[in-house]
């Protein structure tokens, strides 16, 4: 039932995709409304999917690499959303959109029969751990793409020779404010996130993944006291945006992890 | 019936030929009605601007049509024809669609894409309508022309970018700082250039105005005008990091804000930007200002490039609009032509043959016994009366075949020859 939910969403989702394509193809906003109906449909039909995944295995399904991809997809399209309601971005569109896609995807092509849980992963502090980062890196993924949206308008700007992006992209003020809303819901997020990593892998387990979120965590934590302070903003602020979400992918993908907390990357 | 078009525009004239056909708007009614006055010549719209002179009319007959409209366009002006010959235009049916979709769409525009031509479209097709020279067989055509304009501007950018140098400046500041409401502008020089692009700043939501010039007398009237702030010459360093938009027009010879003036000035706002406008010639900005995070810099010229581009951006989307312009045209002709008038033809001569033959068969009896010749002579007689009556409103339903209110028409037509339509 989860496996059809989930496919249903991919169809719902590929709607997405062909708007993205389309509108680098074309230069133009092409099929948005249609895109934006669909990828809102194809969200609670994901929420669906995983609520029942839920209800079918009996533990949160966030263990597995397939249900972390799933999940991670479904976060993104709901920090879509949300940035969308807000700031009216159709922009975004285009980065989230495919990503959403491919990571769904990715998990269902994945999918195999659930294994039993290990023992040691069910705890409260799992629960927490496991939505808390995700949900920090789908706001981070928005402050990546918003950051790569400044570079790209600011160098509109600054050869003064306007291209299609000039035409197509947002203000500076308006990527430079998404991307530092991001990173202020997305650093808070991070921080329970470990935190709740902490309790739940009580005693530690010193793995190169542990140190390296923890490093995310300080990239994130130099880049806003510096915008608080020295009023880091615009083209710096969005460079390391997009080092801190190259460094997220690579504590996700790059990083095996040692030790027996992190099973879905083996 | 058919649509015929005669005209110039900037295309093929001149400004000293468009100018010796320009209708004022006093002497519209007046032509308007002088063309309708000709039996030829059904309904008639005039559209003149400082960019086109152009006659749409609907007549019986194309050709006598165009000849008609061109010797009014001569003697109205009191231009010799063979002068302006070289400069007009002719076009019939699906022609005219096309060329008068495409100029309220702003395609056939100087400017591609202004959007003032709609507007006298609008105002042309008003008068029109009031003095009665539209009716049945334009209205359509022309109500389809706002429809299609309207498609074009809500489906294509081709309005968007900005043609004109001030705008390009206002659609850059947004670029930059999303919206103009609660920024502040410094003006470096009270000159002419400066205060028209404040005042376009200020109408496009600006809501603090900075006026400094070496002379304090002339900031301070400057300042009054525009309701603004005289920055005393002295105290420019003071105010400049207030400025999110920074437009320089002094005649200083050298540069007055160097590279390390940019640093200081973005540290001192804390890395919140800033547009500088340099209309200056000589520049008052150096030019590597704008290698500075944050800063953007713009001289006249600069302005100029993104002008062309946003012209480039037009005639671009303009394809896409043409595209909709000939889907559009196609539907049209093909809704006007989509009448077949042969049935109504064929019904009438149907309904009359059937009364001939009857009142002649009743009449027949009455005549006692006629010879062969004589019968033929009299069946002969009554067939031609009836071609004859017919013959009238035959060929006016065939001619309504692209006329956009032809069902009417022929039903209306049909009533009169007592056929139920």
């Amino acid at each position: 039932m989860s496996l059809l939910l989930l496919r249903l969403t991919i169809a719902f989702y590929s709607v997405g995709l062909l708007h993205s394509f389309l509108t680098i193809i074309t230069r133009k906003k092409t099929l948005f409304r249609v895109a934006l109906a669909s990828i809102s449909v194809g969200f609670l039909c994901h929420l669906l999917a995983i609520s029942v995944a839920w209800f079918e295995t009996r533990h949160p399904p966030i263990s597995e690499l397939q249900e972390v991809l799933s999940f991670f997809a479904l976060v993104i399209v709901l920090a879509f959303l949300v940035a969308y309601a807000r700031y009216r971005l159709d922009s975004l569109s285009v980065f989230v959109f495919p990503l959403a896609f491919i990571l769904t995807l990715a998990a269902n092509l994945t999918s195999e029969p659930s294994q039993p849980f290990p023992e040691m992963l069910g705890s409260l502090w799992l629960y927490l751990h496991v939505p808390f980062i995700f949900l920090a890196y789908a706001a981070f993924f928005v402050a990546f793409a918003s950051g790569l949206m400044y570079l790209i308008q600011e160098n509109e700007l600054k050869r003064r020779r306007p291209q299609a992006f000039y035409y197509r992209l947002p203000s500076l003020e308006v990527c430079d404010e998404l991307g530092y809303r991001a990173l202020s819901i997305g650093f808070p997020l991070l921080t329970l996130g470990l935190v709740a990593g902490v309790f739940w892998q009580a005693p530690w387990e010193l793995d190169k993944k542990v140190i390296a979120s923890f490093s995310t965590w300080i990239v994130y934590a130099v880049l806003i006291a510096y915008r608080l302070s020295e009023g880091l903003r615009g083209r710096r602020a969005a460079w390391m945006s997009i080092l801190g979400f190259i460094l997220i992918l690579a504590t996700f993908f790059g990083i095996r992890s040692q030790g027996s907390a992190h099973p879905f990357i083996q | 019936m058919s649509l015929l078009l005669v005209g110039l525009s900037h295309r093929t004239a001149p400004v000293e030929v468009r100018e010796r056909l320009y209708f004022p708007d006093s002497r519209l009614q007046e032509a308007l009605q002088r063309l309708t006055s000709q039996s030829a010549i059904a309904e008639s719209l005039i559209l003149s601007t400082c960019n086109r002179t152009e006659v749409l009319a609907h007549s019986a007959d194309a050709r006598r049509g165009l000849v008609l409209v061109r010797s009014f366009l001569s003697d109205f002006h009191s231009q010799p024809e063979e002068s302006l010959h070289p400069y007009l235009y002719d076009l019939t049916h699906s022609e005219v669609v096309r060329h008068v979709f495409r100029v309220a769409s702003s395609l056939d525009s100087m400017v591609l894409g202004e959007p003032q031509i709609l507007g006298q479209f609008k105002t042309a097709f008003n008068l029109a309508r009031r003095i009665g020279s539209v009716g049945d067989a334009l209205s359509p055509l022309i109500h389809r022309a706002f429809f299609v304009a309207k498609r074009v501007r809500s489906e294509t950018a081709i309005s968007s970018a900005a043609v004109s140098v001030s705008f390009a400046a206002v659609e850059l500041a947004r670029k930059i700082f999303d919206h103009l409401g609660g920024r502040t502008v410094l003006l470096l020089g009270a000159g002419k250039m400066s205060e028209l692009a404040a005042r376009h700043l200020i109408s496009q939501g600006t809501t603090r105005l900075l006026v400094w010039n070496r002379t304090y007398r002339r900031a301070v009237e400057m300042a009054e005008d525009l309701n603004g702030e005289a920055i005393p010459p002295e105290e420019l360093f003071r105010h400049v990091e207030r400025a999110d938009i920074l437009i320089c027009s002094t005649g200083s010879p050298g540069f007055i804000l160097t590279r390390s003036d940019g640093q200081r000035l973005i540290r001192l706002r804390k890395n919140r930007p800033v547009f500088i406008i340099d209309i200056a010639v000589p520049r008052d900005v150096d030019p590597e200002v704008n290698s500075l995070d944050n800063i953007f810099l713009y001289d006249i010229d600069d302005l100029q490039h993104v002008v062309d581009a946003n012209l480039k951006q037009r005639r671009r989307e303009a394809q896409f609009a043409e595209a909709i312009v000939q889907e559009e045209v196609q539907s049209f002709v093909k809704q006007a032509r989509g009448l077949d008038v042969a049935p109504a033809i064929v019904s009438l001569r149907k309904h009359w043959e059937a009364i001939r033959r009857e009142e002649l068969a009743r009449s027949r009896k009455k005549l006692g016994s006629l010879n062969e010749q004589q019968e033929a002579a009299l069946d002969q007689l009554t067939r031609g009366l009836l071609n004859k009556i017919l013959h009238g409103p035959i060929s006016e339903i065939k001619s309504l075949g692209q006329d956009p209110a032809a069902e009417r028409k022929i039903a209306a037509i049909k009533k009169m020859l007592g056929l139920k339509p």
